[in-house]
């Protein structure tokens, strides 16, 4: 034994040098046993029996049904499944806590912080630091004479000074409520009752007026209650405190220009600017005039360097529109519009990646090129004055488009000649002409006289409700106004609906109604095709009039319809590109229009009002009526 | 002499070791990447960007486990949203992530049955997917995102404008 003695008194401090060898070795073991844990939350006791513990501290499994109540009575929800990595928790500010196993870094929002130790499996569930759980839900666990509470926390206290003014965010882990309890010249206290803290202490501030801020614990371990003092310089006047009915609550103060130097305000920082978006030029055309129908004279299949290349030999100018089935059913099929199969029908048979080529006349005016393919292959259509070429590759590709229009011999030739519209006087900001877009379609309409209204909604689908007023309603009645004008002006009108029905059937799919309600304007080769709704938020902010597109056959038809309805009294929105179904799905310009929303109450009153519901089909009509002016076809009323 | 010569060494490597490992998982964290989450500002149009702590790779993390998992925790972020004194457009109250997945540079995101209790209109839908496209595309590697809910691919939500049954890009706004 001597050489520990040697040892010992060489160093004298065995004990010391392997504390934390030992404490190392205690963190790094397996947790204990698990046990249990009962704790009172807001009046009633939850039960923790996923309670495990981990270098002194205690870890919460995520299957715990116990936990699972916490969370739900903390408006949090939890993100994780067996095999993931990451735990998420999103708190009710909204904040995510993301924890992940065996890493004891975690992030809150914008901060990474290190917690007690690093979550860990136990079989398949997943066990996190209790402690850091409960803070991000701003509670605490306080525990005297063998009770356990998971007390809410008044868990920040944020100044923000303004140029007048400086105001204090209180945020809890429960329902705020700022009682003034003292209240001097120079000072104020205010008590939050039902929540504890952990930010007790004195702060010094000496600007903007508030000379210090104390925060002190009070009440009891089931009654907490936090004092918070503002002591203030003379001539600041404490506001009345803005209780909001929910976590968080504004205290404000009136400074004296005196106490306000001036300093940077430590205002909210405002969030970066949406990302510019790439400045392709939409391209706007006229779509070229009907002439008699194509001939399909024959359609090749020939390998390509990267596949196989598919000729379909057109004479005439002719539309086409493309469709694919979802795999694995790896068909698609191509119709080209007003035109002739010469000769008999085409059967057949290939290697792949093309499996079959069937052609047929499958209606007087229609000639279907239907292909059967060897998987989801990619597929690149170039249009010529000769006809219409595909180029199918060899690989399988994912989320491919499935479906696709365009033009070919004449119809494609005057895409090249028509005018581009890069920006029309008056029709709102240059922004709104910078999306990007590919080519448009140059879809020929059929009947150049024709206009398709869709009312939005009807039926078993009333739309949004508001003041016991449905969108269906509105709609249906601006669509009627607006059909009556057109119709004086010369053009034909077809409605997609005429009283409160469905389109397609009642209780449908949003699928079968919206495509019901193209499928009409499609079908009957409409001009244009005008969708008319009312808009809807959750609370009573947004308002104003917007008008909704998808592709590039829609943005000079938006611009003008969209100018008139600039003037409709309520705020313009201007055109927003979107991912809208009928407008996407219209083969011909479309246009969504949110007239304006049921849930504002000014937006509302105008929706309600005859007046403003005929002024609002009037500035529709004169928006057609303008487009067909600039973008005029053979056939279609004199404007 | 010699082995409890050899005994002090070992034992000393060990405090050194054991110390080392003290300090590096006490210590402060090291820096985080942080990564942008985007929302819909209340004009309908407009992205406002704020940006969250993304803990760093983890050593035993592939490549592919490290996409997916950005992408989930970009969802998480970008479903939740700003806080709540920030005015924005968002999800339907209680709308989660049930699922990530990423097939090649397409992103795909399960999404609880709470997305289909919107408030009507175009504004709010177009809003939500705007910022969640953007969010999840500006991950490097993933340029589209597709929407399921509860593991179904829809065409659109029930009484909804917005169509769902392809990819979203960036380009659709």
């Amino acid at each position: 034994m001597s050489w520990i003695n040697r040892f010992i008194a060489r160093t004298g401090k065995l004990a010391s040098l392997l504390s934390p060898v030992l404490a190392a070795l205690a963190i790094a073991l397996p947790a204990s046993a698990d046990s249990s844990l009962t704790a009172t939350y807001q009046g009633h006791a939850i039960r923790f029996t996923h309670v495990s513990s981990r270098a002194g501290a205690p870890a919460i499994g995520v299957n715990d049904p116990g936990f699972a109540t916490l969370l739900n009575d903390a408006g949090a929800l939890l993100t994780w499944k067996p095999g993931e990595r990451f735990v998420l928790i999103t708190t009710s500010v909204p904040l995510v806590v993301s924890f992940a196993i065996g890493d004891r870094r975690y992030d809150a929002g914008p901060i990474s912080l290190r917690a007690s130790f690093a979550p860990f499996l136990v079989g398949d569930e997943a066990y996190l630091p209790l402690r850091e759980v409960l803070r991000a839900l701003d509670l605490a666990l306080r525990e005297a004479n063998g009770v356990a509470v998971l007390q809410p926390q008044l868990a920040t206290l944020d100044m923000r000074q303004g140029d007048s003014r400086v105001t204090l965010f209180a945020h809890g882990g429960a329902m705020l409520h700022a009682r003034v309890v003292q209240e001097s010249s120079a000072s104020i206290t205010y008590a939050f009752d039902g929540v504890g803290t952990t930010l007790a202490g004195t702060r010094q501030v000496g600007t903007g007026g508030i000379a210090s801020i104390t925060i002190a614990n009070a009440g009891t371990l089931r009654e907490p209650s936090t004092l918070v003092t503002i002591q203030f310089e003379s001539g600041t006047i404490a506001e009345a405190p803005q209780n909001t009915d929910g976590r968080d609550v504004l205290l404000v103060f009136d400074v004296p220009a005196s106490a306000n130097p001036q300093q940077a305000a430590a205002e909210e920082a405002s969030p970066t600017p949406e990302p510019p978006p790439d400045t392709a030029s939409a391209s706007g055309a006229a779509s070229a005039p009907a002439s008699g129908p194509a001939i399909v004279t024959g359609v090749t299949v020939e390998p390509a360097a990267d596949g196989v290349s598919v000729a379909i030999a057109i004479t005439g100018s002719a539309t086409y529109e493309w469709h694919r089935l979802r795999e694995p059913d790896n068909r698609f099929w191509v119709d080209i519009e007003n035109a002739q199969l010469q000769g008999p029908p085409i059967d057949q048979n290939a290697s792949a990646p093309v499996l079959s080529v069937r052609v047929r006349q499958v209606d007087p005016t229609t000639v279907r090129v239907a292909l059967s393919l060897s998987g989801p292959k990619s597929l690149a259509f170039t249009s010529s004055a000769d006809g219409l070429g595909i180029a199918i590759g060899t690989q399988d590709v994912a989320d491919e488009l499935r479906s696709g229009s365009g033009g070919v011999g004449g119809a494609n030739a005057a895409v090249a000649v028509a005018p581009l519209e890069q920006s029309e006087p008056g029709t709102g900001s240059s922004d709104d002409t910078s999306w990007k877009f590919g080519p448009r379609s140059g879809y020929v309409a059929n009947n150049p006289r024709l206009i398709v209204i869709d009312p939005g909604h009807g039926g078993s689908d009333v739309g949004t409700m508001h003041g016991g007023v449905s969108e269906a309603q509105l709609t249906l009645d601006m669509a009627k106004r607006l059909r009556a004008i057109l119709i004086d002006r010369g053009w034909e009108v077809k409605m997609t609906r005429e009283s409160d029905v469905d389109v397609y059937a009642p209780n449908d799919s949003p699928h079968d109604e919206l495509q019901a309600r193209d499928d009409i304007a499609n079908k009957a080769g409409a001009r244009l095709f005008v969708s008319i709704h009312a808009n809807a938020f959750i609370n009573s902010g947004p308002y104003g009039t917007t008008t909704y597109i998808s592709k590039p056959d829609d943005v000079a038809f938006a611009h003008f319809v969209e100018s008139h309805l600039a003037a409709d009294g309520t705020k313009d929105d201007g055109i927003i590109k979107s991912h809208l179904y009928v407008t996407l799905h219209a083969r011909m310009p479309a246009v969504l229009i949110e007239t304006a929303f049921l849930t504002n109450p000014g937006d509302y009153a105008l929706l309600t009002s005859a007046v403003w519901r005929q002024k609002v089909a009037q500035e529709i009509a004169d928006g057609i009526g303008q487009y067909a002016q600039a973008y005029p076809v053979p056939n279609q009323p004199a404007q | 002499m010699r082995s409890p010569r050899l005994f002090f060494l070992v034992v000393l490597l060990a405090i050194v070791a054991a110390g080392t490992w003290y300090y590096l998982s006490h210590g402060a964290p090291g820096a985080s990447e942080t990564i942008p989450i985007y929302y819909t500002k209340l004009d309908g149009k407009t992205l406002g960007e704020m940006r969250v702590s993304m803990r760093p790779r983890q050593a035993d993390e592939s490549a592919t486990e490290r996409l997916h998992n950005v992408v989930l925790y970009a969802a998480v972020q970008a479903i939740a949203g700003p806080p709540n004194d920030v005015q924005a457009i968002r999800f339907p109250p209680g709308t989660r992530v049930l699922e990530a997945n990423v097939n090649g540079s397409t992103a795909s995101l399960d999404l609880s049955k709470n997305l289909e209790q919107q408030a009507g209109g175009t504004f709010g839908e177009n809003g939500e997917f705007k910022a969640l496209a953007y969010t999840i595309t500006g991950i490097e590697g993933i340029d589209a995102v597709q929407i399921l809910v509860e593991g179904n691919r829809l065409e659109t939500l029930p009484g909804g404008n917005f169509e769902l049954d392809q990819p979203l890009h960036r380009s659709d706004w």
